[in-house]
């Protein structure tokens, strides 16, 4: 039987076997990209831990640094434990993937959610930061929240004291562009540095502070103005990830390992 | 159409100047206004185009003779859209920070009506080696348009050349005053009708 084009078996045949063959080349392409992207992602993953410490990684193998300095931990953040174990693949945990599945997340009550996220992962990335002693010089961690328009995402990376900010790095936002995006802007970022995120009574006292932080706050950074929702968002991200639903049990059994 | 005695060579030129799908048919002005503002970006969009179009006119005219009537531009739909889709996540990986350049635009390659025209204008009725030199020249003329706009916009906008200083700015000290609005889209608009003026003067003295 020859193949008629223009009939109705014809029509549908060509069309089913075109997308079949165009699905198979797109998809073939991604497969050939695939190992790339993940170490491209593990790159920037690196990248973004260092300067967080504030390591100065210009005209470095910062590849290096890391393998050699950065301890990646994988922390549940309810009991504040360290997962272990050899099946642990730290580098490339998917958090994002793990903070929308059920299965490993969980919902976030109204009240609760500061940081607008809705869930939240139950384990989370963290990297702990070691100096050519080998004594430990900062803990990084990711925070992330909702500005105006969509979520920010960072790392903040805390002093051995477990208080003082080192500084930030904030990775990926879609705020207004020119407006929202100082986040990226190191003259910004700097103002952290030093900054103490708990007060005496061990609150989250971190501020987004519109006007201007006065000289000497040490919980304050400057708002930038016209960007009043992604300070907030920014503030109420740290805010979260540092208090009860966040970090704080992690951080007291840091603490108290790191006296021992 | 006349393109069954036209010459190969004629197929390959005459969408460079005298036929230039951008300048004399105007079509996908949309991506040469918007990427045009550097060299840089206009370079990559041209190469992204052109390999768009001569593998979609390569695989539509090898399969032209199954194509069934009433789906034809759907499928050539399909195979443009996934020969874009190649290009977008081939560039993301090369040349992330370009690709972010260009944004959508690498994604509306599937709307830009050269690659549409000549799919269903030429690769449906010609054989592939054909359809592969038209693709070429088509691509070429629209690179040509693309990238002497993108001259322009570049060295007057920002006094620079594929990033390269070549006029020193007031800014970084030098005194040339950067016109602000060559970086803009508009002035794409009055280039791109200059170049349409001249070809059709040079055009006519030819006779």
């Amino acid at each position: 039987m020859a193949f008629k084009k223009d009939s109705f078996l014809g029509t549908m045949i060509f069309t089913v076997t075109l997308c079949l063959l165009c699905s198979f080349m797109i998809t073939g392409t991604a497969e050939l990209l695939k190992e790339r992207k993940l170490v491209k992602k593990r790159d920037e993953l690196k990248r973004n831990v260092l300067i967080a410490a504030d390591v100065d990684i210009a005209d470095k193998d910062f590849r290096a640094i890391f393998d050699k300095g950065v301890k990646p931990l994988l922390v549940t953040l309810e009991t504040g434990d360290i997962a272990t174990g050899s099946e642990v693949n730290v580098l490339d945990f998917d958090d994002k993937m793990a903070a929308i599945n059920p299965e490993t997340s969980v919902k976030l009550e109204k009240k609760q959610d500061k940081a607008k996220i809705k869930t939240r992962a139950n384990q989370v990335r963290v990297f702990k930061v070691f100096g050519d002693n080998n004594q430990l010089e900062a803990v990084v961690m990711p925070i992330y929240g909702k500005g105006l328009w969509s979520m920010v995402y960072g790392y903040v990376a805390l002093q051995p004291d477990f208080n003082t900010i080192e500084n930030v790095v904030f990775y990926e936002h879609g705020e207004t562009p020119g407006i929202g995006d100082f986040l990226n802007d190191s003259e910004w970022t700097d103002k952290w540095h030093g900054k103490q995120l708990f007060n005496e009574k061990g609150k989250v006292s971190f501020k987004v502070v519109k006007g201007g932080a006065k000289a000497g706050d040490v919980h304050g950074v400057d708002a930038v103005s016209g960007a009043t929702m992604t300070g907030r968002g920014v503030q109420r991200a740290v805010q979260f990830w540092f208090g009860a639903d966040g970090f704080e049990t992690f951080l007291s059994k840091l603490k108290a390992s790191e006296a021992k | 159409m006349s393109t069954q005695t036209a010459s190969t060579r004629d197929i390959l030129t005459s969408p460079i100047f005298s036929n230039n799908p951008v300048a004399m048919q105007v079509l996908g002005v949309c991506s040469a206004l918007a990427v045009s503002n550097s060299m840089q970006t206009a370079l990559v969009m041209t190469l992204a185009v052109t390999f768009v179009l001569v593998f979609s006119n390569l695989i539509i005219s090898t399969i032209r003779s199954l194509i069934p009537n009433s789906v034809r531009i759907i499928a050539q739909m399909t195979v443009i859209a996934s020969l874009v889709i190649i290009v977008d996540m081939v560039l993301q990986d090369v040349a992330y920070e370009l690709s972010r350049q260009l944004s959508v635009f690498v994604g509306l390659i599937i709307t830009n009506c050269i690659i549409m025209g000549r799919a269903e204008a030429f690769a449906m009725k010609n054989p592939p080696h054909l359809a592969v030199v038209d693709a070429v020249g088509n691509a070429m003329g629209y690179g040509v348009i693309l990238l002497g706009v993108a001259f322009v916009r570049e060295l007057l906008g920002s006094g620079t050349l594929f990033g390269h200083e070549i006029l020193k700015t007031v800014e970084n000290g030098g005194w040339y005053l950067a016109n602000e609005m060559f970086k803009l889209p508009p002035s794409a608009f009055f280039l791109i009708g200059l170049m349409i003026w001249s070809i059709n003067v040079i055009q006519r003295k030819r006779g």
